[in-house]
Formats: C-alpha cells, structure tokens, sequence
C-alpha cells in the first residue's frame, strides 16, 4: 500500500524563499499545484519568473479546508488577498488522496452490484487472490492474516439479473426486464447512493448495461451510475466489476469534492478549470472526471512521477529513476527513455482495479523502519514505528530504535533543526536505545550499530531499485537517481552509490515534488479496449480480426482526442499507441508501442516484431518462442496535450555555513567533520564541496567527502559524486 | 562459514531474497501454463551445493523439496552427469523426487572458479506430459510406465547452449508441445536469471561470504521453529483422513500420521497408512516429503524465511509401500490432488491440534481447508480450430477452515500456497471452449461450528463456441469429509459432481437428465448441451456449533451462507425469534444429545492448560483431569478424554450439511456428559473408533 507518512501537525508554514517577498507589479499570473498527503496538504507556485515557492498547511479531515488554508497561506505571503491571487491564477492542479482514504476506511458511499444471473458472488470469490490484497510479503505466509478486507460491496447489497452475453458477443439470454426492474426497486429500497452495473461480456456488447443503466435512471434517479463496458472495457469480470463498484462508491464523494472545491476557487475569482492529476499521469478538468473518480485514486504518486517526467525534459535526461523516501514506505517511480512505466492493474482494499495507471514499485522501508535483533540476526523492518509513536528520538513513547535515530546518532540528522526547527530530536535517547537494543546483543558499538542499520536500509532500498530497472531490461547505471521527501536527500548519495550511479539530484521543489507535479504536468487521457487477435504459427491475422482492431482502436482515439480537445488541449494532442501482446497461451502480456495510423497487417508485424525485441530483452536471448503464436488482447491510446507552464528560474541565495558537526560516512571508527550549511533557495551555480550537510528546511541534502553539490537554474541541486577506483 | 558481520549478512540474505524473486517474476511472466501463471504451481528458489533449499517465493509449498531432491541425485552421480558451467538439468521422475511426471523441474549449478557455490531450481506443473491420457492423470493406469513420460535426469543445457535434439525429445512427448516449449523456456530464462545475479554477488563479495550467507540462512529458520516448537506441549497428535477410489474401484485409503513433538522435535509417523494402491493415487516418498513440507510451512513457518532449515526440525517415519510411500512401478500420475493432498490435510490437523493447546498460539488453531483438488480437464480441437487441452483451475476455490477466532474465508482455497489465484470466468471463455451459467458459493459448505468454515465454490458449465469435447472428470472428497473440524465442530462439505445431460439450450437451463457422479466417473464425451455442475468442499468449522454467536448465524442466512434448514438443525438458530427462543431450542438440542437436560458441575484445582475453546487440563490432589467447561471430569492422569465423553453416532445425520459417507466411513460425535456440548465429530472406518487424537505429555 502506498501511504505517505510524515511529520506531525503543525500550523502552516512555507518552505523555500524564507526571507522577504516582494509585491510584484499588477500583471503578475501564477501556476499552482496542490497535492493533499495524510499529514500535510502541499502547494507550490510558480509566478514565472522567480523561485518557484512551496507551502505547507497541516491536512483537515474534510480536505477542502487543507487547501484552502494553503491558498490562504501563499496569498498572504505573496502580499495579496486570496481574491487577488485566485484571479491571477492561470493553472490550478490538484492531486488528492481523498478517493484512496475513503475506499481504505469504507467511507464511501452505499453502493449496490447489478451482475449476471449466477455470477453475484463475483466479489467476494475474488479469484481467490482478493484474500491476500493489501497483505506485504511478509504478511502473505501467515493465512491467519489473509482476507483483510471484505469483498468492495457487501453481498446483500448485489443483485444477479437474468441476461447473457456470450464471448463473441452474442446475446445468448435476452436481458428480463421485469427481475432486473424489481432488483432495482430492491436496491433503492436498500439506500444505495451509488451503482455499478457488470454483466458478463458487456466489453463486447454493452447493449444490455445500456437498457439497465436507462431502466436505473428511472428507478434511481439521485445515484451515481456506472457501467462496466465504460469504466473498464477490460476481460475479466472480477477487476472490471471490482474497479465499476470502487468508482461508484467514490462518485458522490469525490465528485462532490472536487466540485465544492472548484466552486470555492470560483468564488474568489478563479477564472481557470481546476486540473486533477490521474492515476495515468495525466491532468484532466474535473468535468472529464465526474464519472469515473477512481482515474484519481493514486493523483499524489503518479504526480510525484511527472513532476520528475518535467524536470527531467528540462534537465535533458531520458532515465529517472525518482525515490521518496517517506516515514513507512520506500517509493520509486521509472521513468525509461522519457515515459513514465505504466501498469494495467493495480490492487486497494481488497480490489483489483483494472485501470491504465503510472506503475509506483514500493516497499515498507522508510525513516520509521525498525531496527531489530532476533537470533542473533539484525533486520530493519518491515516494522515501522510510524509518526506514532515514531522514532525515539521524537520523545513520544517510541522504544525501538529506528532508521531515523540511526541517521541522528551518525550526525546526518541535526537535533535542534529537524523539519525546519519545528521539532527536536533527543539523540541521547536514540543512541541508548541502538545501544541496548542493538548494539549489545550483537558485540557492536554503537555507532557501527547505527552505520549497519543505515547500511541495510540503504542496501534494501538499492535492491527495489535494481529490481524496477534490470527485471525490466534496463541497465540501472543509465538512470539518474532523483532524491524525493524529507528523507530522501540525506540516503541518496549511499544508494547511489551501491547502485554505481555517479550522483543524484536533488529537486528543487523535493518536499512537494507532487504539488510541482500537478502544477506542471501536461493534460493526458489513457483509454484501452479489449480486442483479441489471435493468430497461430506461421498464420496471417484475419482481416475481420485485423478490421476489428482498427475499430477499435479509431473508437478510443476519438475518445481521446475529443476528451482532451474539451479539457482546453492548447496545440497538437500526441497519441501513443500501445498493443498488449503475449504469446499464445501466456497469461501475462506486454505493451508495446508501434506508431502508425489505424491497424492493418502491416502493423501487425511491427508490433510482433516490437514485441519479440522487447521479450528477448526482458527475458534474455532464446526466452522467445514464436511457435506458439500469438495474441493480441487489448489496445490502449495515450493522449498528451502540453499546457503552458511556468519556469521558474533566477535566483536565490549562497549556502551559509553554519558551524560543523562529526558525521559517519563510510568507516564507523573514522566520523569526519563536516561543515553544515543552511540555504532555503540555492542561487544557481552555487557549490558546496564535500564533506558537508546543506540544510534545507524540511529536508538535509548529503554531501559526502570527495562530493561536489552544485545549483541549476532551476534551484535543483546536483550531487556528484567522487569517482571511486 | 567466514565470519560475517551481522550486517553483512543481513544485507546479501536481503539480496538473495530479491533474486528469489526476480526469479518467480521471469518464470510466471513467461510461463503458458495457467498452473503457473494462476495456481502458482512452480518453484523457484536457490540451493545449497548439497541440495539444500535457502530461498523459495510464495508458491505450492509442495514443491519445497523437490528440486534439492533431483541435485542430490547429480550429485550422487558426478561421473554420469558431469555438472559445468553453463548447464542445465531436466528432471520429472517421482521415483527420483518429483511429486509426479507433470512437475518438470531443471536446476542449474552456480559456479565460482571451477567449484559449485550454490544452484538454481525451478519447476513447475505441466499440464500434459504425454501417456494414455490426456492430462497424463490416467484412472486405468496400473504402471507408472503408462503415465507421463519419466525423465530420472538429463542434460538439456550444455556449456551454456540449448541441446535442441533433446528438447524436441520431449516436446514430442507432450500433446501440448508448444504450452511446454514455452515453459521450459521460461525455466532457462528463470534460472539465467539467478546464475548471472550471483555471479555479480560473488565478484562483489566473494564466494565464501556467499555460501555462508546461505547456510546461516538455513540455520537461522531452524532456530526459529525449534524456538516455536519448544514453546509448544510435548505429546502425541494424531489425525486420520481417507481418500476414495484408486481409478478401479471406489475402495478406501487411510493416510493416518501420529505426529509426536518433544522439546524442540517433531516425528511424523505415517506407518498406520494404508497399502500402496493399485491405481494413480499413490504418492511416492517424495510426495509425502512435499505434503509434510507443505503442512509444516504455513502452520509453524508463517513468520520464519522459508528454507530448509524449517523442515529439518522434523523426521518422517513411515515404511515402504504404503499409499504414501509407493514403490516402484506404482502409478503416481494424481497424486498431488490424491495421496499428497490428503498427507497435508493430516499433517495440518495435527500441528493444529498442537497449537490448539498452547495459550500463545491456540487463537490462530485452524481447522482443515479445501481438502481435495476435483479435476476437470478437457481436450478436443477448440473454438479456434485448434487441438486443445485444459485443466480448470477453478477448483482451487474450496473453503478456508475456520480458525479458532474467526470463520474460515469463502473461497479460501487450499493452504498449499500462500497466494493463489483462479483466472476470470471470461478469460476461461475466451481462450477455451467453455461456457458457464454460473460461478458461485455453495451454501452449507462450511463446515458448522462456533467459527464456521469457509464456503467452497461451485460452477455449472458446458462447452462454448465447440459442439463436443472429451472430459476428463475426478476428485477425492466425494464420499469423505476430508475438510476435519475442530473441537466439536462439523466438516465441510462433500463434493458433488453430476452431469446433467441435455441440460443446456442456447445458454440457458434446461431440463435435461441429471447424472449424479460418484468420485472418479473418468473420461467421456460432453456436448454443449451438456451442463457439468460441481460444488467443492467447505472448510472445517472451530467448536460446538450451538456455540455459534446467533446474530452471526443469522447473518450467515442473510448472506446466503447457510440455509435456513440446516440453521435450523445444525446451529438450533431460527430465522426471526427472539433469544430466548433460540437459548430453549438450543438447550433441547443439547439435552438431546446425551439424553438428559444439561447440567454442571463447580470444579476445584488449577488449570494447567487448555485443549482447545472447552476442555482444561485440572491439576487436582496431585493429579491430572481434563474437565469440560461444564465441570464434567473425563479422564484422569491422561488426556484421552474421549472415554469420559457421551457418544452419538452421526452417519444418518450429514444431509444438513451436505456430506456423503463412503459405505466403509462413519461417523462420531463426543459430548460432555453433562452440558451435551459437542467436544469433537470423528470420521472413521466402520470396524472402530479412532485412537484418541491428543495425547499429552503430562508433567
């Protein structure tokens, strides 16, 4: 599961450009993106021509406060009243994790199945994988913990109609009007706000989820309806109903939402359409929206993504492997030869959502991972301390030493200015607890007790990243590490290095990186189709299966096309084209892209071609296996229209030194001194040589010996690192 | 081993972990199997050189020894096989080590300089190895010769370079060369994979670091488990389950463990174990091995690394020729879903009636779960114009056995792997010429008890887009209950499996003329007009079912789970009623039970300990009592409480719960002579009741 975890609840307060503002003249517009984590709601902006700025207010349970108070915030620190900043607002994105909160807390709305006669408990049988949904690989062993949430709609709650279609799409069992009429009444009866409609086959011939959507209009006129051929025109009727139901439960929250927040922006003078980053990387207007809420479910992680796709197009790098390291989670997103890695599937609460999505490899690794020795063995994690009660070093009941009271014995963290000031750290007590803990039962002192424990979470951490790049047939060292969230900057020069990479970056808008994210992403629509093209050896696809493609593939390209056309696309709209290709009788496929207009045979081999190229050098020469033949079994269309964004650039401050301090690199027995240094916006081409700690605030970047930091224009910071023999 | 540091250790265990499962990705990403890609019936892991397992990924637990079995045997036989760099071993025979002919396996050495650190293993289930019948599971077959073809060990990669000759040897065998072809593939990928990333390991660290990771890997599961099984009570934990129907006749096999744990040891002792069989249900050595492994993995391992070293806490007693020890040429062919299947149902019941009596682990005792496997397979030319053959995996989905605090899962599954996973009703149309009219739970399935059991599924289908095909149709489980409850508690269903002729018109249900199906009808032609239905077993439930909260029983009417019949009969709960209604039935019921209204007794003395949710072990004026919650003593300085209990014969009684007996089974209830509360239901042959179950050590 992917959670963001980070400080505790403090009044707002902004980060980067500390010192004065000044009130620039009346023709000033601003880019704004927000994204709303579990603890703080994050806003940067952009007026285009200096340091772009970031604001943080703590998060409110409705949500919409949180934002507001952001806005409010950047206002007011921009010497302007909320209604003159709203009306010189030019782009406003938004990210928000309110749609995954309320599906983890079975808070969303009361939501009722429609499904085919005989398939009802298509939910709760979940392929038999629902029972192990949201479980770690830890978790996964132990059958006592499996089925940890119940199936996404309660079987009283699921009606089966009488109706069938068959897989060529053939209406086998005309749809029984009368049942399916008392079935509804049945379910309004029952209260349900929201309905998902799933008939077997409707991918192939909607015509029956059609007349039931219309007979549901009638019978419930006040619920957000939803049909499955719409939402997820996948096969498979266990993730196509799952991801129908999840985003039925959702619309009346979030659309509700995300329309009482444009409104807000609205009435204190935003002219713009508020933008939401989708799970696909993409922003859309909340109009494109309405209907299918769960797009939006992951906007906070796939936005952490663009902001890097965005910083990256600016740095010129093609390869970003981006991390944020949060309090419980270890998070890394790839970006390969300029495109995000998408995933087709994704599981939340127990379901199997079927949506195009950025794909976010995670493990539970993070500042709170607690240190432990069992049997004489020293692991960190997969237990985590949290925020709370949070390391020992936070004075809040934590016992267990942890990777953060770790990196403050080392001399990494910085007692008296943790989280710009706002809290201090004990290391007295964190050193006692490695001390008693961990370094006694193993015969360590203890300060290499608190080198092994960074050690290995560095170590586990460069495994993940190993993992997302070479089992996808990348070569890690091509990449350029990004180093995201408030622990990120201090661990990434040891990952880097374990990884042979030559340095990281360190981004200017780090602590926000998917506030920047949605504040400059481009407007983007993923749609697929299931189509199946099968083909056996040394066999030509048949021209009604080739024809059938084309269709296909022209439908989502209209969908797109128009979607983005009606979201304020300014200038051309780029379509990607992928087909989901595996050799006949695989379960798994692969997506390959192939250009091109329409689908005929010609395309057809490039795609088999694509798709043999790119097997071999996933699985290695000879994996291939041509005599089996092959199918194609969905088509998807990417859809990227760029929206004016603001550089920001300019200027910003020379790093200060700020006294020193006895850090622990590489040798535990040799801690080296290493200067300290506080800057909130680096002014470009500003240099800090190694050894040194550039505090920022919310954030330490380090720089270890031999290393050499140094600005952009941008205020990204770039770590190199010494060249080692 | 070279002395490493804590952290050391620490950071490449971490990192053989990650490889295990870089290996797992590339073998279900290109697998064609769907018992690859959805039942995850593979392994992948890294060995010792001796054939030790250090890592495995979350697959059929079965599989855990097999490949160590087949490097043990190269490594018995140098000069025959000549392990180099760069090779490849196949193997698939069970009298080698496999759990029968469909489990290919190939294993790779890793080398450093020119000595053997470590080797890659991977296998996975295939679905048609060739033999007399499709599928390779032959009911007819007598010799394991008329199986699957039997590869004892061979070289398919040599030096680093595909033997095609040889492969094509193989492929030829198959009816599904190409599903093959691409699996055997996807094993060499599998375990390039793990050579190419120990080797970097090995540049960066050295060898020695290497393998002493690996063996303190080992050790550090063994630790672990004996740290768990020192924790537990020392006694003797017996369970006994059946299988029905050796492919010739409907005869009963016993597979019966005494499984006895002292200190920080376990024996599990299979030798009151029927004779081999004459048909395919057998299992060799190996397969005991693997069902044993499985049992001992997800009930005493489930937080420990899973490697060797936890099944080295255990020794396996049983002499040659039994069902589950068959001999040479015994057919094997099923015996995963048969005789392997049924070792694991016992050797789960009994570590469970272990944990039951211990007060750190008695929450988390569970009764049996999916106890058998049926088989549906079908082969003819498909929608598509092409040869085909399938095996549904669809029965995977049987019921979760209750634990003790909480109901088992509906569709839970077996316990032989910890993630598995059945394809959607519309991927099995779409690539097979199948046609459901529905996928379902069954009701009354679970097994009853105060914690129920999980609800197994059932599907009616026939053929779609193809006029006729040939099935093939079998299980165990039909005429035996083999989903055991715990302490009072009720089985889980039987399977029923029918066919009903004539019973489909255009995709909907007709009439037709029902054939209901003892446990193996065999292979024969279906139509699609033919409609084949089957239910699969619930899991076992946890304690007295009277004991049952009666709002959860009343949900479980609502949701379907139970019908309002057997509510009735089995949880004494009626649909709308008041409590105290509920309570006077309830009282009844017990009354009737033992043939007088329920009483209790006060008891004196401390309580030593529990044996499961109702009886207490009472120490006394110097000895030892086991008292029901009720007060009644039932035995004296032993726990073999059984002989102070009331007992009822149930073998009329099963209908409730929708289970058939074998005409050779039957079946026992024990009460508390005082309360009538149900203390345990045995299933037993017809000659006798079993040996008392718990045997504890007393002090």
């Amino acid at each position: 599961m992917l959670s963001r975890n980070g400080a505790s609840g403090h009044p707002g307060y902004y980060e980067r450009s500390r010192g004065s503002v000044g009130i620039d003249s009346q023709n000033r517009v601003f880019h704004v993106g927000t994204d709303v984590g579990g603890t703080f709601t994050d806003l940067w902006v952009s007026d285009g021509a200096g340091p772009a700025r970031v604001f943080k207010t703590p998060t409110t349970p409705d949500v919409m406060t949180g934002v507001m108070d952001a806005v409010a915030l950047a206002a007011g620190t921009l010497g302007l009243s909320i209604g003159d900043f709203c009306v010189r607002i030019r782009r406003f994105g938004h990210g928000t994790t309110v749609g995954l909160n309320a599906l983890l807390t079975g808070t969303s709305a009361r939501t009722g199945v429609i499904a085919t006669e005989g398939f009802g408990d298509t939910l709760e049988i979940g392929r038999i994988r629902r029972q192990t949904s949201g479980l770690s690989e830890y978790e996964v062993t132990d059958f006592h913990l499996h089925n940890r949430y119940p199936p996404i709609v309660p079987r009283h709650l699921v009606r089966e109609v009488r109706e069938r279609v068959d897989a060529t799409g053939r209406v086998l069992i005309p749809l029984d009007e009368a049942q399916a009429g008392a079935a509804l009444e049945e379910l309004a009866e029952a209260g349900v706000e929201a309905l998902a409609i799933c008939t077997l086959w409707a991918q192939a011939n909607p015509v029956h989820e059609a007349r039931l959507k219309d007979m549901a209009r009638e019978v419930l006129s006040d619920a957000f309806l939803c049909v499955s051929h719409k939402i997820a025109p996948v096969v498979g009727e266990y993730g196509r109903m799952a991801t129908t139901a999840a985003n039925a439960a959702l619309g009346p929250v979030a659309g509700r939402y995300l329309s009482r927040l444009e409104q807000s922006l609205r009435d204190h003078g935003m002219t713009v359409p508020l933008l939401v980053m989708t799970n696909a990387g993409g922003v859309l207007p909340t109009s494109a929206l309405n209907d299918r809420p769960a797009f939006t479910l992951f906007s906070g992680p796939a936005a952490g993504v663009i902001g890097s796709r965005v910083m990256a197009d600016r740095l010129g790098r093609d390869n970003i492997l981006t991390t944020d390291i949060g309090g419980t989670s270890f998070d890394v997103g790839v970006i390969a030869e300029g495109r995000p890695l998408a995933s087709t599937e994704f599981s939340v609460a127990g379901a199997d959502l079927r949506l195009p999505s950025i794909d976010i490899a995670s493990i539970g690794t993070g500042g709170g991972s607690i240190a432990s020795v069992e049997f004489g063995d020293l692991t960190v994690g997969p237990r985590s301390a949290g925020s709370t009660p949070g390391p020992v070093c936070y004075g809040r009941g934590g016992q267990e030493p942890t990777a953060t009271d770790a990196d403050l014995v080392l001399g990494i963290l910085n007692p008296d200015d943790f989280l710009g000031g706002r809290m201090r750290l004990d290391t007295e007590a964190a050193r006692e607890a490695i001390e008693t803990r961990i370094a006694r039962p193993l015969g360590l002192d203890t300060i290499r007790a608190a080198w092994g424990i960074r050690e290995i979470l560095d170590n586990n951490m460069a495994d993940l990243l190993r993992r997302v790049t070479i089992e996808r047939g990348h070569d890690p060292l091509t990449f350029t590490l990004l180093a995201n969230g408030g622990a990120g900057p201090s661990h990434a020069w040891s990952i880097a290095r374990e990884l042979g990479l030559g340095g990281f970056v360190v981004p200017a808008a780090a602590t926000a990186h998917s506030a920047f994210g949605c504040g400059t992403g481009d407007l983007g629509m993923s749609e697929s189709t299931a189509v199946y093209v099968r083909v056996r050896h040394g066999e030509r696809p048949s021209d009604a299966a080739l024809g059938a493609a084309r269709d296909a593939l022209e439908r989502i390209e209209r969908v797109v096309t128009y979607h983005l056309a009606a979201a304020g696309a300014e200038g051309d709209v780029t379509l990607e084209r992928f087909a989901a290709v595996r050799f006949r009788g695989q379960t798994n496929a692969l997506d390959v892209p192939f250009g091109g207009a329409g689908f005929d045979a010609t395309i057809y081999d490039t795609v088999i071609d694509g798709f043999e190229a790119a097997y071999e050098r996933l699985f290695g020469r000879g994996a291939g296996y041509r005599q089996a033949g092959f199918e194609i079994v969905e088509l998807r269309v990417s859809g990227t229209a760029a929206l004016a964004a603001a550089t920001a650039t300019g200027h910003g401050d020379t790093p200060r030194a700020h006294g020193s301090r006895p850090v622990v690199f590489d040798d535990p027995d040799a801690p080296v001194d290493t200067t300290i240094y506080h800057v909130d916006y680096p002014a470009p081409d500003s240099e800090v040589h190694g050894p040194a700690i550039i505090e920022f605030p919310g954030q330490s970047v380090v720089v270890p010996p031999g290393a050499i930091a140094r600005a952009d224009a941008y205020g990204n910071l770039h770590v190199t690192l010494e060249a080692r023999p | 081993m070279t002395d490493q540091s804590p952290i050391l250790y620490e950071i490449i265990r971490s990192r053989l972990m990650a490889i295990t499962e870089e290996m797992r990705i590339a073998l279900q990403s290109v697998s064609g199997s769907p018992t690859v890609t959805d039942a995850s019936d593979f392994f992948t892991g890294l060995f010792r050189p001796n054939g030790d397992f250090a890592t495995m990924g979350f697959q059929v637990t079965y599989q855990a020894p097999v490949v160590g079995h087949l490097i043990r045997h190269i490594n018995a036989a140098p000069d025959k096989y000549r392990p180099g760099p760069g090779d490849m071993f196949l193997g698939n025979d069970p009298y080698v080590g496999a759990l029968h002919q469909n489990d290919v396996q190939m294993c790779g050495p890793i080398y450093a300089g020119d000595r053997i650190i470590a080797w890659a293993g991977v296998e996975a289930h295939e679905t048609d190895v060739g033999g007399m019948d499709f599928a390779s599971w032959s009911p007819k077959a007598r010799d394991v010769r008329q199986e699957g073809f039997r590869v004892p060990c061979m070289k398919l990669i040599d030096a680093g370079v595909l033997r095609e000759d040889v492969l094509d040897t193989i492929l030829t065998a198959s009816r599904l060369p190409d599903q093959l072809g691409l699996d055997i593939r996807a094993f060499i990928a599998t375990i390039n994979v793990a050579q190419n990333r120990i080797d970097q390991l090995v540049a960066r660290y050295g060898a020695e670091v290497i393998t002493g990771v690996m063996e303190r890997m080992i050790d550090g599961s063994e630790a672990r488990v004996r740290a768990r099984l020192a924790d537990l009570p020392d006694g003797t934990f017996r369970a006994t389950d059946f299988l029905e129907h050796d492919g010739h006749d409907n005869r009963l096999y016993r597979i019966s463990v005494a499984m006895t744990k002292t200190g920080d040891r376990l024996t599990f002792d299979f030798s009151g174990s029927s004779p081999q069989a004459p048909g395919f249900v057998n299992c060799t050595r190996s397969g005991l091995e693997g069902g044993v492994a499985g049992a001992m993995l997800a009930m005493l391992a489930y937080d420990v690394p899973w490697n060797e070293g936890v099944l080295r806490t255990a020794a396996i007693e049983a002499r040659d020729g039994l069902i589950c020890t068959a001999q040479f040429p015994a057919p094997v062919g099923a015996a995963t879903v048969e005789a392997i299947w049924v070792v694991s149902n016992v050797a789960v019941a009994a570590i469970n009636k272990m944990l039951a009596c211990s007060a750190g682990h008695a929450h988390r005792a569970q009764a049996v779960s999916s106890g058998t496997m049926a088989t549906f397979n079908l082969g003819g030319v498909n929608q598509y114009g092409e040869p085909f053959g399938l095996h549904l995996m669809d029965p995977l989905a049987g019921g979760s056995g209750a634990f003790a605090d909480k109901d088992g899962i509906c569709a839970g599954g077996p316990i032989n792997a910890p993630m598995p996973s059945i394809a959607d009703v519309e991927r099995n149309e779409l690539v097979a010429p199948l046609f459901y009219l529905y996928r379902r739970m069954g009701h009354d399935t679970g097994g009853a008890g105060a914690m129920r059991g999980g609800r197994g599924v059932e599907i009616g289908l026939t053929l779609g887009g193809i006029s006729e095909a040939e099935a093939l149709i079998m299980t165990h489980g039909a005429e035996v209950p083999n989903t055991a409850g715990g302490f009072g508690s009720w089985p889980g269903a039987t399977v029923t499996q029918a066919m009903v002729w004539g019973g489909v018109e255009a995709g909907a249900r007709a009439t037709g003329e029902t054939e209901s199906f003892g446990p193996k009808p065999g292979l024969m032609r279906m139509t699609d007009r033919d409609l084949f239905c089957v239910t699969w077993q619930g899991g076992g439930g946890w304690g007295d079912p009277l004991d049952r909260e009666p709002e959860a029983v009343r949900a479980d009417i609502a949701s379907g789970a139970v019908s309002p019949e057997a509510t009735l009969t089995l949880f004494g709960v009626g649909e709308n009623e008041d409590a105290a209604t509920t309570a006077r039935r309830r009282s009844d019921m017990r009354a009737a039970r033992i043939g007088r209204a329920p009483s209790s007794a006060e008891v004196s003395g401390r309580t030593r300990m529990s044996i499961g949710p109702n009886l207490r072990v009472v120490e006394l004026d110097g000895a030892y009592h086991v008292v029901s919650a009720a007060g009644a003593r039932l035995s004296t300085d032993h726990t073999r409480w059984r002989e102070g209990a009331i007992t009822v014969d149930l073998t009329g009684e099963t209908g409730a719960q929708r289970i058939a007996l074998h005409e050779d089974l039957r079946m026992t209830g024990y009460y508390c002579p005082l309360s009538g509360q149900c203390l345990a239901i045995d299933v037993h042959e017809r000659d006798g009741l079993p040996a008392d179950d718990i045997d504890l050590a007393l002090p």
